[in-house]
């Protein structure tokens, strides 16, 4: 019992620690995300059913992409739940961004609840053929 | 050394997943057809006075590709979502995560008795399809008069 009491409360200050800007931690949703990478720079989609525009906030901050949404589906009035798969209409995910990724070109597209942020390269990281003169 | 390995999150991460688990199992009995845990597209279940109300949690979706349908009592959602990504690309590309549902999928959910087949209407916003399926005049609640 104290052996979880311990890791209760040893587990609040790590998290106070990493997340002080948070003044409290909400229960979130980690929205599944596909992550892909060709020559020009990162893409990302992630699921956020149920969010508008006016309800997503996407941050870069050191260097780190924060990824927040809320849902909102319209509900008629007295409406008793029966079923719920999904409680907590709160989305909430992190990446670390490496850099040689230019995070002032991040463009962000929300479209039918799916989210697509491309991040380019920076452009001397990106791939280039070096000519080799002869002579 | 320990907050280094196991990070800050991972007893708060247990802590979400066994709510979500309890939330789950321990709210309302599942339907025995209402198939894994974590099935695409996840789904909520409502009613009001006049109607049972269903959210589809769907994003992604072209809502031509959408299919609604009620037969016995059944309402089956089901349809096909694509990969994001291109499928041809160059030897530079990589795939880093593939979290997200891709394929063809199916939901049934069982209507109560007194749902009413006919009056159906099923909308997609924002990634979400809600169907609303009127209940028949018999079922609804009725103030009965003291004489």
């Amino acid at each position: 019992m104290s052996d979880t009491m311990e890791l209760a409360r040893k587990d609040e200050t790590a998290v106070s620690r990493r997340d002080g800007d948070r003044p409290q931690r909400r229960m979130t949703l980690t929205p599944a995300v596909d992550v892909f990478e060709d020559s020009q720079g990162v893409t990302l989609w992630a699921d956020l059913p149920g969010v508008t525009k006016d309800r997503l906030d996407v941050k870069v901050h050191d260097g780190n992409l924060f990824i927040e949404a809320e849902a909102v589906v319209p509900t008629p009035a007295g409406l008793r739940l029966q079923h719920a798969e999904i409680r907590e209409p709160h989305f909430a995910r992190a990446f670390s961004l490496g850099a040689d990724l230019d995070v002032s070109k991040v463009d962000a597209n929300l479209k039918d609840g799916v989210l697509k942020l491309t991040i380019p390269r920076r452009e001397e990281a990106r791939p280039r053929r070096v000519e080799v003169r002869t002579g | 050394m320990s907050d280094l390995y196991f990070g800050t999150d991972l007893f708060s991460e247990f802590d979400r997943l066994q709510r979500q688990m309890a939330g789950l199992f321990g709210g309302f009995p599942s339907s025995i057809r209402s198939g894994r845990l974590g099935a695409f597209p996840e789904v909520n279940i409502g009613s009001t006075d006049n109607s049972v109300e269903i959210v589809a949690f769907a994003p992604g979706l072209d809502p031509a590709s959408l299919d609604v349908s009620i037969d016995k009592g059944l309402l089956t959602i089901s349809g096909e979502r694509k990969p994001a990504y291109p499928e041809n690309t160059d030897d530079n590309a990589r795939v880093y995560a593939q979290e997200r549902f891709a394929g063809a999928f199916r939901r049934v959910i069982e209507l109560p008795e007194h749902a009413d087949p006919d009056q159906v209407t099923a909308r997609y916003t924002n990634g979400c399809l809600a169907i609303s399926v009127g209940k028949r005049e018999t079922s609804k609640p009725k103030a009965i008069t003291v004489q």
